[in-house]
């Protein structure tokens, strides 16, 4: 017999095994699930919304990340296994989405305009405008930045997940935050002055 | 002043969707699977537009083998008769022949 780690599959596995009807294993399978999309929500639709800067686009891919998830409910090993596999699915799509809908600004980072007013530390405007900055890097260096700095991987993860070397990754980190603390630097000492 | 990492990792906080988005994707994981409608219309129009071709290539086919075989019977016919012309003359010839012995 196959254990699978998922609650649905084991429960799925049982139940065949005892002859309890398919739609009682269905529907455990079901349960399982929503208790996964309540837990994983926010990271995939942050991970959707940082990148494309679009509430409504955002929850739609979201929800077809969570509705591909569902159609591969049995390969799944473990939580560890969902989590990773989440964020794996969520980045090709974020890029998928942001070539297929041409969303990312033209405008590069470099050639963004600096902002005219001062913006105290933690401001929300301040927070926007981080946003609006990220919307800028290319899409790999934007994906590398939201994984390290929303969902706090290291860069031997974020390779793992975004399929490319660490020195990519690192390399991908450096240049994005020095191009961002230099916009913010410019930002806060135009405000002081 | 807040370090610039703290100043990125609190403006990437994680937010919650819409506070229906968890129904939302059960509503659509529970709809049982429909080809879309125009795959299903495209198919039906690549099965047609296949089936008229090899329709039309069988008709052809049928068309040129006909052909063929009347152009067979026909130069057949007329083998016949030459051969049967020749066959009168020869008689002739030999009927002549015998009497000028």
């Amino acid at each position: 017999m196959r254990v699978s780690y998922c609650e649905g599959s084991v429960i799925g596995s049982l139940a065949q095994e005892v002859g309890i009807p398919q739609a009682v294993a269905e529907a455990d399978r079901s349960r399982a699930f929503e208790a996964a999309v309540r837990e994983h929500q926010a990271m995939i639709y942050s991970v959707a919304y940082h990148f494309l800067q679009d509430h409504a686009v955002a929850e739609e891919l979201a929800q077809e990340v969570f509705l591909e998830l569902y159609r591969h409910w049995d390969e799944i090993e473990s939580r560890e296994h969902r989590i990773h596999w989440l964020r794996k699915v969520a980045s090709r799509r974020c890029i998928d989405q942001s070539r297929r809908r041409k969303l990312r600004n033209h405008v590069s980072l470099e050639e963004a305009p600096e902002p005219f007013t001062w913006m105290p530390a933690a401001d929300p405007i301040l927070k926007r405008y981080i946003e609006q900055l990220l919307g800028k890097l290319a899409e790999t260096p934007r994906l590398v930045v939201i994984m390290r700095y929303q969902e706090g991987l290291e860069p031997a993860e974020i390779a793992d997940v975004l399929d490319m070397p660490v020195a990519t990754v690192k390399s991908h980190l450096q240049r994005s935050l020095a191009l961002l603390r230099r916009k913010l630097s410019f930002a806060t000492r135009e405000g002081e002055a | 002043m807040m370090d610039f990492e703290d100043q990125l990792r609190r403006a990437l906080e994680r937010k919650d969707p819409s506070a229906d988005f968890t129904a939302r994707v059960m509503a659509r994981a529970s709809q049982p699977k429909k080809p879309l409608a125009w795959v299903s219309w495209r198919s039906w129009a690549a099965a047609g537009l296949a089936a008229s071709l090899c329709l039309g290539a069988l008709g052809l086919e049928v068309e040129h083998r006909r052909k063929v075989e009347q152009e067979g019977k026909a130069a057949s016919a007329q083998l016949i008769r030459a051969m049967h012309i020749t066959s009168i003359k020869l008689q002739r010839i030999h009927k002549r022949v015998q009497g000028s012995l």
